[in-house]
């Protein structure tokens, strides 16, 4: 990547480049064909409110994620957070295998063990100067170890009927409450990106840390910072999960990490770092989830569904990169 | 020229000035590799004395051959600066295509899968290059799409090679020095890689675009080709691991031996010393990095640490085994 190119955005987010309504006209697309496929089960109130229960996972871990992504790095432990913190959770809660119940407090011990997750990765990226790609990786593994050791040999721990299992779907406002909890999450991460000194100083090492570093930022302190912001987005998703499949497994984030990435870059967040942004997240993850979501009352195979996203996130990022084809471009 | 471009990947190419730290950084870089596989392997000889001579080498040379495989395309791919995250997919997609066709076509069947998934990793190529779609994101694309190729040509179930299953018998079942055959030939393929990148011009020309791109096309390389070919062996090297998995178990499906290939070659690829951000690969230390990669799990087992830490252990030793040996010849770290 070629660092003349990246600019860090100092314009109003509220300046909608061509770029990004390209995006949410494919996902307008989407919804119009859907609707005309499935006129009597696409736009349902509750289809509706299964595809935002849906994306409330992806979105959360959306957030952290365009972080990460935005300072240049990439963050590949988030189904490990996700196990680790969902086992904690279920484990402290009130559960079928009677280990301890703390309440609240079962929440508040998930979020640590997440957000030290984050900080391990941190700490080793930024420490052992080791890339952040194969750090991420080890914590992946590190955090399915932490969960299968607390899950230990013993039944299936199952969270009971009613409660905290029946809260994600529920409705109170309209939507799902896993929607509202994303939404809060979303728009926190937006407020951070924008106007904290963590969300710009991502954006600064991503457009150039080089310039970061010579400029006397303490860019070491905040990569540690964004990985645990981002091993905290992990924890809250592999809560949420956990209540939403109302059992303790290990395995509870499995599938989450392609879909993240995906979205983060169908949404049109540069992989090199510096450009883009959560809102543009946001998007990618409404479009996948739409998609897979429409393909499955439309009557698509499942064999065939990865191929479909797979397909959109090729189409996405080669019509993304059409317009700055050049000679000289260098793209890795 | 030559040497700095092979041996010294830094700025400089001040070889008679060379700090003793630097020489002996560059020891360590080719070095390193062997020496964190020999340790481990003594770890778990002292605990487990019978491992070395009790057949577990046999073992951890069957269980490394696909890993090495995919890795020595992954570090290709590496190599020129650029990521192949569908290498793994490839990989049973050959395993798939060739149960089907091991009884109706019999030993032109391998050949087919060879030629078809290199066919697979040169679109890769193409697109990275002439598209200028960037590979990390492209590859997660092409990934997701071969995975559903794999479910559909089998059904999503488990693929029979029903007649000439002998044809590759021989890769499993005969050994040279008490490893078999198949361990053998990954090794051979490395020696392959290593003599392309080190002694010829076309492999000298993949290392210059890994260092430095922008100079390589200036300097009237054809870059785009260049990482075509690395995609391509990438896609070749995935189809001789296919061919392995199905030597080993007659059979292949989208769940079964050899569908997590992804990460440990990968971590096998800069285990082996091999840097994520181009310009420094060596074939022969990434037969190391899968031998070490492959080691951990069996070796934990073997001195008998729970089989519910063994994820555990996995994710800290590669973090570790990483950090000896990751080329640091960039000041950022991304």
């Amino acid at each position: 990547m070629s660092a003349a190119t990246h600019v860090v955005p100092t314009a109003s987010p509220r300046r909608v480049s061509p770029r990004e309504l390209g995006e949410v006209g494919a996902l307008v697309l989407l919804v119009v064909v859907f609707t005309a496929l499935n006129p009597s089960t696409f736009v349902t109130l509750t289809n509706i409110r299964t595809v935002l229960d849906q994306a409330s996972v992806p979105l959360i871990l959306g957030v952290g994620a365009t972080l990460v992504i935005l300072m240049g790095s990439i963050d590949l432990s988030v189904e490990g957070v996700m196990g680790a913190a969902g086992m904690t959770f279920i484990l402290l809660s009130d559960n079928t295998r009677k280990t301890v119940d703390l309440g609240a407090g079962a929440i508040v011990v998930a979020l640590a063990v997440g957000l030290a997750l984050g900080l391990l990765s941190g700490l080793l990226h930024t420490r052992l100067r080791v890339p952040s790609f194969i750090v991420t990786l080890g914590v992946w593994f590190v955090g399915l170890g932490i969960a299968t050791l607390l899950f230990g040999e013993s039944v299936i721990p199952f969270l009971p009927d009613g409660g905290i299992k029946a809260w994600p779907s529920h409705h109170p406002l309209g939507v799902p409450n896993s929607f509202l909890l994303a939404l809060v999450i979303v728009v926190a991460g937006l407020l951070v990106a924008r106007f904290t000194t963590l969300g710009r100083m991502a954006y600064a090492i991503g457009g150039d840390e080089q310039v970061a570093r010579d400029n006397g930022l303490a860019v070491d302190r905040y990569k540690v910072l964004v990985f645990v912001v981002a091993g905290g987005c992990g924890a809250v998703a592999g809560i949420l999960a956990t209540m939403q499949l109302g059992a303790g497994s290990a395995t509870v984030g499995v599938g989450n990490l392609f879909t993240t990435i995906a979205a983060v870059v169908i949404g049109g967040t540069s992989l090199g770092g510096g450009r883009g942004g959560i809102h543009r997240t946001v998007v990618g993850v409404l479009l996948l989830v739409v998609l897979q979501n429409g393909l499955v009352l439309s009557g698509v195979s499942p064999n065939v569904q990865s191929a479909v996203s797979g397909a959109v996130l090729i189409v996405a990022v080669a019509a993304a990169a059409w317009p700055l084809r050049d000679r000289l471009r260098i793209v890795t | 020229m030559s040497h700095a471009l092979v041996d010294a990947p830094s700025t400089a190419p001040d070889r008679p000035t060379r700090s003793p730290a630097a020489r002996a950084l560059a020891l360590w870089q080719s070095a390193g590799p062997v020496a964190v596989f020999v340790v481990l392997l003594i770890l778990v000889a002292i605990v487990q004395p019978p491992f070395v001579t009790g057949g577990g080498l046999r073992i951890l040379a069957v269980q490394a051959t696909p890993i090495m495989l995919v890795a020595l395309g992954q570090a290709m791919v590496l190599h020129v600066g650029s990521i192949d995250l569908s290498n793994a997919a490839i990989a049973i997609l050959s395993a798939i295509v060739l149960a089907k066709a091991l009884g109706p076509l019999g030993a032109a069947a391998p050949l087919l899968c060879l030629v078809l998934l290199t066919a697979v990793g040169a679109v890769n190529g193409l697109l990275v290059a002439f598209a200028q779609v960037p590979s990390f994101a492209l590859t997660l694309g092409t990934l997701g799409v071969l995975q559903a190729v794999s479910l559909v040509v089998s059904h999503a179930s488990t693929v029979y090679a029903t007649a000439h299953t002998g044809v590759l018998d021989f890769l499993f079942e005969i050994d040279v020095f008490g490893l078999p055959i198949a361990f053998w030939v990954a090794v051979l393929l490395a020696l392959a890689l290593w003599l392309l990148l080190r002694r010829t011009a076309t492999g000298r020309a993949m290392t210059a675009v890994g260092l430095n791109e922008t100079g390589a096309r200036f300097a009237g390389l054809r870059t785009q080709w260049l990482r075509v070919l690395a995609f391509a062996l990438s896609g070749a090297m995935a189809a001789v691991a296919g061919i392995m998995i199905v030597a080993q178990a007659q059979s292949a499906s989208s769940s079964g031996l050899g569908s997590d290939l992804l990460i440990p070659a990968i971590a096998a690829a800069i285990v082996g010393g091999t840097a994520l951000t181009g310009g420094v690969t060596n074939p022969l230390n990434v037969v190391v990095g899968a031998l070490t990669v492959s080691l951990v799990p069996i070796g934990a087992q073997t001195i008998g640490v729970t089989s519910q830490a063994q994820s555990l252990v996995y994710g800290l030793v590669i973090v570790v085994a990483v950090a000896l040996t990751v080329p640091r010849v960039r000041s950022i770290v991304k």
